[in-house]
C-alpha cells in the first residue's frame, strides 16, 4: 500500500538576490512497511525531502502525499497532526527534551494526544522495553550515553505507533557499536509492526541494513535500487 | 491545551533548576516589596484618617459659609450664630487670629475656641475644668516643640476683638497634648470658647461646627456641610499622590524581575530553537508553543507568588504586628503621620498584586513566544538563528 507518494517535487530556498534548487523535480513513492534511504553528500537535498515528507516543510512546486494527506494543502494545524499521528522523527543529535526524564521524553507524544494516564504509562514502558531501556525511565537526559540517547529517541518516535518513521542521519553522533544495535533495533520494530522507516543517510553501516536505496544529488534521484528480497513485498 | 500547557510548562521550570529559581527569587522579592510597600501606604492611610477624624472632623463639619479654611481672610467675617435648636448635637469651634510673643519672638497664631466639655474630638479639653488660669491653653506637641514652649508657661497673646481693637494678655499653658494631626497642632492655640466669646466679644459666634455620632444634617441658611468624604478627600489625594510617588520605586523593582523573565524568554528564543523545533516535530502547533512558553513565564509569577509568602506572610506579619517605626522628620510632612505605622494588607492588594505580576510576567514571556511561533520549524530543529 502506498504511503508517501512524491509527484515531481521541486524545493527552492532564496540566496542572496537568488535562489538555490535544493530539490529538483523529485517523484518517489513508498509503500508501507519499506525500509529505505536517502543517500547522498551533503546539499543533495536528503533532509529537505525528508523534512517535506514529515510536513515540517513544504514544496516550492509538485505534489507530496503523506499518509493520505498533501503536504502542500495542510494548514500548521494538520501538518502538526499529521506529525503527531503518523510521523515518527530520529534526529542526527538526538533532540532529546534535556530537562526531562526518559519516560518524559517517550511520554511527551502521547501527552499531546491526550491519551490518559495508565494508556501512556503503558505505552511508554513497553516502548522502552522495545528498546531495552526499561530500567532507565527515571533517569535524566544528561546522564545517558550517545547510544542510549538515540534509543531514547526511538522509543520516543515508536510509543505512538505512527505508520513513518523518518530518521535523519541517526548514526552520525554515534560509534559502530551502537549503530548497528540501533539499526536492529528499528529493523525489528520495522519487521514487527510494519512501520515504514526512512533515512537520511552516508552511513555505509546504516545502508546495509536498508532495503531500498535511493541515491540522491544535486537535489535529483540518480538512483533508486531495492536491496533484498523485501522488494517483493512492496 | 491549557491543562497540557500547564503541565508541560511546570516540567520544565522544575527541570530548568536554578534558572527558575533565580528568576522566581526575583519576583517574588518584587513581590514582597509592592505589597509591603501597599500595605504600609494604606496602613498609613487608614490611620491618619483615624485618627484625623478623631482630632479634628468628629462626624463632619458645618462650616459658616463665609469661612474657607484654605483663606485665612475669611475669618474675619467666617462666623455667625446659630439658633439654640439647631446647635443640636453640634459642638462650636470659633477661629480668630492672634500673635504670641514667646521668649521676645513673633508668632502668628490661629486662635480655637471649643467647649470644655466636648467629647467627640481627643483634644484634652477636660484640662481646661481643673484649672484657675485666667487664659488656659492647649497646644499640639510640634507647637510647643517649635516655640519652645512646656506646660505652665505664660506667654504673651495679642488679638484683635469684635470692633477690630487690638488687646493683649498673658495665656497659660495648662497643657500639651501627643497627637498625630499636625492640622490640630502646628501654629494653633486652643482655648474654652467661652473665654474666647469674651475676650473677642463675640458671644455665641461659631467659624464651625463639629458634628457627633447622632448628628442629622438638614440644611441651614448661611451654612454648610461637608461628611467625611468630602472633609477627607484631601487627605486621600495627598495619600494617593504618596502612593504614586512610591510606586516607582516598586515599578522599577518589578520591571527588574520582568526582565529577568524576558531576557530568559528572549534567549530561549535563540538557545532553546532546536527543543522548539522537536515540540513540533513531535506534533505540537504554533500556538501550543506560544500558550507553552506564555505559560512559562506565568508559572514563573506564581511559584514566584509560592516562594513569596513563604518568607513574605511571616515577614509581613511581624511588620503588621510590630509596625514600622516613623523618622522624627516624618512629623513635619504636613499630614497625619503616627510614631508607627502599621501596615495592612487587604485581599484587594494581595490579589491585585498576584494579579499584576502574573500578567506581567506572562506578557513579557508572549512577546518572544510569538517570534518563537514564526520560526521555520525545519530551521528550527537544526538551531539556526533566525
Amino acid at each position: 500500500m502506498k504511503i508517501i507518494s512524491v509527484e515531481n517535487v521541486v524545493k527552492c530556498f532564496p540566496v542572496g538576490d537568488g535562489k538555490f534548487t535544493a530539490l529538483d523535480h523529485i517523484s518517489l513513492d513508498f509503500f508501507t512497511g519499506e525500509f529505505a534511504g536517502l543517500v547522498g553528500p551533503s546539499g543533495s537535498g536528503k533532509t529537505t525531502l525528508l523534512n517535506i515528507i514529515g510536513s515540517l516543510d513544504k514544496p516550492s512546486k509538485g505534489k507530496a502525499q503523506v499518509a493520505g494527506k498533501d503536504i502542500e494543502a495542510l494548514t500548521h494545524k494538520q501538518a502538526a497532526q499529521l506529525r503527531n499521528h503518523s510521523i515518527g522523527f530520529i534526529f542526527q543529535v538526538f533532540n532529546l527534551l534535556p530537562v526531562y526524564t526518559v519516560f518524559e521524553n517517550v511520554e511527551f507524544a502521547l501527552l499531546l494526544q491526550k491519551k490518559p494516564w495508565h494508556e501512556r504509562k503503558k505505552a511508554v514502558m513497553d516502548a522502552l522495553e522495545w528498546v531495552g531501556l526499561e530500567n532507565m525511565a527515571d533517569k535524566k537526559i544528561s546522564k545517558l550515553s550517545g547510544g542510549e540517547s538515540q534509543r531514547v529517541a526511538i522509543a520516543r518516535a515508536m510509543v505512538k505507533r505512527p505508520r513513518i518513521m523518518l530518521a535523519d542521519e541517526p548514526s552520525a553522533n554515534l560509534d559502530a557499536k551502537n549503530t548497528h544495535s540501533i539499526m536492529e533495533t528499528m529493523k525489528t520494530l520495522n519487521q514487527e509492526f510494519k512501520t515504514t522507516f526512512l533515512f537520511s543517510t552516508h552511513d555505509e553501516k546504516v545502508m546495509q541494513y536498508l532495503d531500498r536505496i535511493i541515491h540522491l544529488e544535486d537535489g535529483k534521484v540518480v538512483k533508486d535500487e531495492i536491496i533484498t528480497s523485501r522488494k517483493e513485498d512492496f | 491545551m491549557p491543562v497540557l500547557a500547564i503541565k508541560l510548562a511546570y516540567r520544565n521550570l522544575v527541570g530548568a533548576g536554578l534558572r527558575t529559581w533565580l528568576n522566581v527569587s526575583v519576583l517574588s522579592f518584587a513581590f514582597v516589596v509592592i505589597i509591603f510597600h501597599n500595605g504600609l501606604i494604606d496602613g498609613w492611610n487608614q490611620q491618619a484618617r483615624r485618627d484625623t477624624i478623631a482630632w479634628e472632623y468628629g462626624f463632619g463639619h458645618l462650616l459658616n459659609k463665609a469661612y474657607d479654611p484654605y483663606d485665612p481672610f475669611s475669618l474675619q467675617d467666617g462666623h455667625g450664630i446659630l439658633q439654640t435648636k439647631m446647635r443640636q448635637r453640634l459642638i462650636p469651634v470659633l477661629i480668630q487670629q492672634g500673635t504670641l510673643y514667646p521668649g521676645g519672638r513673633m508668632v502668628p497664631v490661629l486662635l480655637k475656641g471649643i467647649e470644655t466639655d466636648q467629647e467627640i474630638l481627643k483634644l484634652p479639653t477636660k484640662f481646661f475644668l481643673k484649672t484657675d488660669a485666667d487664659i488656659p491653653a492647649l497646644i499640639g506637641k510640634r507647637m510647643a516643640r517649635a516655640l519652645k514652649l512646656k506646660k505652665g508657661d505664660r506667654v504673651l497673646l495679642r488679638w484683635r476683638d469684635k470692633n477690630a481693637t487690638f488687646d493683649a494678655a498673658n495665656i497659660t499653658i495648662i497643657g500639651i497634648f501627643n497627637n498625630n494631626v499636625p492640622t490640630v497642632d502646628n501654629g494653633q492655640i486652643w482655648i474654652p470658647i467661652e473665654k474666647l466669646w469674651e475676650m473677642t466679644g463675640l458671644s455665641g459666634h461659631a467659624t464651625l461646627f463639629i458634628a457627633t455620632n447622632d448628628y442629622v444634617h438638614v440644611p441651614i441658611p448661611g451654612w454648610h456641610f461637608k461628611d467625611h468624604d468630602t472633609l477627607l478627600s484631601v487627605l486621600d489625594n495627598m495619600i494617593a499622590m504618596k502612593k504614586v510617588g512610591g510606586s516607582i520605586m516598586y515599578f522599577l523593582l518589578l520591571a527588574l524581575a520582568l526582565l529577568a523573565i524576558f531576557d530568559t524568554q528572549v534567549l530561549s528564543v535563540f538557545r532553546r530553537q532546536r527543543e522548539i523545533g522537536t515540540y513540533i516535530a513531535l506534533g505540537m502547533t504554533r500556538l501550543q508553543v506560544v500558550a507553552l512558553f506564555s505559560m512559562e513565564g506565568a508559572m514563573n509569577s506564581l511559584l514566584a507568588t509560592l516562594v513569596g509568602s513563604l518568607y513574605g506572610i511571616p515577614l509581613l506579619f511581624y511588620f503588621a504586628k510590630t509596625g514600622i517605626g516613623m523618622p522624627a522628620t516624618a512629623d513635619d510632612m504636613g499630614i497625619s503621620i503616627a510614631e508607627r505605622i502599621f501596615p495592612v494588607y487587604g485581599a484587594g492588594l494581595i490579589l491585585g498584586t498576584i494579579a499584576l505580576v502574573v500578567i506581567s510576567a506572562t506578557i513579557v514571556s508572549f512577546l518572544p513566544a510569538k517570534k518563537i511561533a514564526k520560526m521555520d520549524p525545519a530551521d528550527a530543529l537544526k538551531g539556526k538563528i533566525q
